[in-house]
C-alpha cells in the first residue's frame, strides 16, 4: 500500500518538473529546427544562382524580391490583393463544401442516385479548373461570379467523393446497434451516418481547401484587377519577376496560414469526431 | 399448427417470453444459387432464462441472433416475443426495437466514437426524447452496475476493451429490453477480462432478471453462463442439435468435477457433430 502511494507521489511530483515542458516543446523544436535548414538552404541557393547560374531578369534574388515585398506590404498594395482574393477563395470555398456535401450525402445514401452520378465524376474529375475558365466566362461574364464558380468547382468534386465515401462506409454494426436503441431513419441517418462521415468529410475539406488555392489563379485570369492571381499574371506582363515572385511567394504564405488556421479550429472544434486519427 | 401473418399488431398468446417457430433462412449467395443457412429452428426462451447458442463457427447462431433482433426476416416461420405491457401476449418480430437490444462482438464499430461513455448509454433514452435530466437516476444506476462510474465523461477510445464492453452492456440495458442479445461479446478479450466480465454478467442478469440470448463457440462460456445452451448442428440447413439444461450450482467453479463432466459431455456433442461433418464432406 506504502509503495503504491510513494509511486503515485513520484508520477505526481514529476508531472511538475521543467523536464514535461522541455518534452512537449522537442517535437515542434526539432520540426522548426528541420523548417530553418530547408528554407535556409533554398534561400542561399538562391541567392548564389541568381547572376551566376541564372539571368536575374528572368530570376529575382532573394534581396529583390524581399525588398519589393516589404515595398508593397509598406504601400499597402499586397495586403489589398491578398484580401480580394481570400474573399474569392473563402466564398467559393464555402458555397463548394456545402453543395459538396448536401451532393455527396445524396450520392452516398443512394445507389442509384450513385451509380447514376458516378461516371459523370470520373469524368469531370480530370478537367482542372483552368480548363473551365473559358465555360465560366460565357455562363457568368467577366464579373465576380465567374471567379467564384471557378473555385466552387475546384473545391465542391473533391468535398463531393469524400462525403460520399465517408457517408456510405457507416459499420453495419454501428448501424445495427442504433436501430436497436430505437432510432428512426431520420435519426439515424442525422446522430449515426453523418457523425460517422466527419472524419472523411473534414478530410475532404481539407484537401479542397489546398484546391481552392490553386483555384485563384485560374479564377483571377478573368478579367480581375485585383488579387494575387492577378498580381502574378501582370508582372509576368509587365517583366517584373520580383513582383512575380513576390505574388508567388505570398500565395503560398497565406494557404498555409489559411491550412493551419483550419487545423487549429477543427481541433478545437471536431476533436470528438477525430479520435480514430487523421491528418488533422 | 396456426397459421401466423407477419404482422407486429396482431397478437397471440405467449407460450414463452421468446418463440422462435419452425424458422428457416435461405440466403442468396454470390454466384446466383441460394444458401440455407439455417434449417428449420425451434427454441422457446422462457423469462429470466439465460439462453446459450454454442456451436462452431459458421454454424448459423449470429443468423438466429440477427433474425430476433430483426434485422433479418426468416425464409419461413414466425418469432414471436412477449410484451410488457400485456404479459402473456406476443407480437410478431417485424423489425429492430428497444424491446430487444443488442451487445455486438465488434465493440469500435458498435460504440459512438464521438460520444462519450455517458452519452453512449443515454443514446437510446435520447432517441426516446428524454433528456438527460430525465434519466439521471437509471444512469447512475447502470453506470454503477457496470463499474464505469469514474469513467462517465471518457471517451472510448480512452477505454479498454473490456471497459467499451461495459458501456455497450450499460447502454443495451437502459432500455430495460424484454431481451437482451449477446453476440459472442468477450470472444475478443483476453482471457483474464473475458473470465471477470463473465462473472459480472451472472450478477447483472440476477440483479436486473433480463432474459438473455446469448451467442457463443466457448463451452466453459457456456456452462459459466447459461440456464441453459443449445448445442447446434453445422450448416447448410444448420439447427439445434441438443437442448441442455446446465443445473450446475452458482457461483460455478470451471475447476470442479461436476463443470469438468458437463464440458466433457457438450464436448462430445460438438465433437460428434464435427464427425458428421467431416463425412458429409469426405462423401
Amino acid at each position: 500500500m506504502s509503495l503504491v502511494q510513494s509511486m503515485r507521489l513520484d508520477v505526481s511530483q514529476k508531472d511538475k518538473l521543467p523536464v514535461r515542458l522541455f518534452d512537449r516543446l522537442r517535437k515542434p523544436i526539432r520540426k522548426a529546427t528541420f523548417a530553418i535548414i530547408s528554407l535556409g538552404t533554398v534561400l542561399l541557393l538562391w541567392h548564389l544562382s541568381v547572376g551566376t547560374l541564372f539571368n536575374p531578369v528572368l530570376v529575382a534574388s532573394p534581396a529583390a524580391t524581399f525588398s519589393k515585398m516589404a515595398h508593397m506590404l509598406e504601400s499597402g498594395e499586397l495586403a489589398r490583393h491578398v484580401a480580394v482574393s481570400l474573399q474569392r477563395v473563402l466564398i467559393g470555398y464555402v458555397v463548394g463544401c456545402a453543395i459538396g456535401i448536401v451532393a455527396g450525402t445524396l450520392i452516398g445514401r443512394s445507389a442509384i442516385i450513385s451509380e447514376l452520378t458516378d461516371p459523370l465524376l470520373e469524368l469531370v474529375r480530370p478537367i482542372s479548373p483552368v480548363a473551365v475558365v473559358p465555360l465560366a466566362m460565357l455562363w457568368f461574364g467577366i464579373g465576380e461570379t465567374s471567379k467564384y464558380a471557378i473555385i466552387i468547382y475546384s473545391t465542391a468534386i473533391i468535398v463531393i467523393l469524400n462525403t460520399a465515401a465517408g457517408v456510405s462506409q457507416t459499420p453495419a454494426t454501428r448501424v445495427q446497434a442504433a436501430q436497436c436503441l430505437g432510432a428512426n431513419r431520420r435519426q439515424l441517418f442525422l446522430r449515426v451516418i453523418l457523425p460517422s462521415a466527419v472524419p472523411q468529410i473534414l478530410t475532404g475539406m481539407r484537401v479542397a481547401l489546398g484546391f481552392a488555392f490553386m483555384g485563384i489563379v485560374a479564377a483571377e485570369l478573368i478579367g480581375a484587377r485585383e488579387g494575387l492571381g492577378f498580381l502574378i499574371m501582370n508582372s509576368q506582363m509587365l517583366m517584373q519577376t520580383d513582383q512575380l515572385f513576390v505574388g508567388l511567394l505570398t500565395l503560398g504564405i497565406v494557404g498555409l496560414v489559411i491550412d493551419r488556421i483550419f487545423r487549429i479550429v477543427l481541433a478545437r472544434s471536431m476533436r470528438r469526431y477525430m479520435t480514430s486519427g487523421s491528418l488533422l | 399448427m396456426t397459421t401466423l401473418t407477419k404482422e407486429d399488431s396482431i397478437r397471440h398468446h405467449a407460450w414463452a417470453k421468446l418463440r422462435i417457430q419452425g424458422v428457416s433462412k435461405t440466403f442468396a449467395s454470390l454466384d446466383g444459387g441460394a444458401y440455407r443457412a439455417l434449417g428449420e429452428v425451434d427454441i422457446d426462451i422462457t423469462r429470466g432464462d439465460f439462453y446459450c447458442l454454442l456451436g462452431p463457427s459458421g454454424c448459423g447462431k449470429s443468423t438466429i441472433l440477427n433474425l430476433v433482433a430483426g434485422f433479418d426476416k426468416p425464409t419461413s416461420g414466425v418469432l414471436l416475443i412477449e410484451g410488457a405491457e400485456v404479459p402473456k401476449w406476443a407480437s410478431v418480430i417485424s423489425g429492430p426495437s428497444t424491446d430487444r437490444t443488442m451487445v455486438f462482438q465488434d465493440v469500435s464499430a458498435a460504440l459512438f466514437p464521438w460520444l462519450n461513455v455517458e452519452e453512449n448509454v443515454l443514446f437510446g433514452p435520447k432517441l426516446a426524447g428524454h433528456t438527460a435530466a430525465e434519466c439521471r437516476d437509471k444512469l447512475t444506476y447502470y453506470l454503477s452496475m457496470v463499474g464505469l462510474t469514474d469513467h462517465a465523461r471518457k471517451f472510448p477510445f480512452e477505454l479498454s476493451g473490456g471497459m467499451k464492453q461495459r458501456v455497450q452492456i450499460a447502454r443495451a440495458l437502459i432500455m430495460e429490453p424484454e431481451i437482451l442479445l449477446m453476440d459472442e461479446p468477450f470472444a475478443a478479450l483476453d482471457a483474464i477480462t473475458k473470465r471477470g466480465l463473465q462473472r459480472e454478467l451472472v450478477r447483472i442478469w440476477e440483479e436486473t432478471g433480463t432474459t438473455i440470448l446469448y451467442v457463443t463457440h466457448d463451452i466453459t462460456e457456456a456452462l459459466l453462463l447459461a440456464t441453459r445452451t443449445a448445442v447446434m448442428t453445422r450448416g447448410p440447413g444448420a439447427g439445434i442439435r441438443k437442448e441442455v439444461a446446465v443445473s450446475l450450482a452458482r457461483p460455478r467453479d470451471p475447476n470442479s468435477a461436476e463443470f469438468g463432466a458437463a464440458a466433457r459431455a457438450l464436448e462430445t456433442l460438438l465433437e460428434e457433430e464435427n464427425s458428421v461433418a467431416g463425412s458429409i464432406d469426405a462423401a
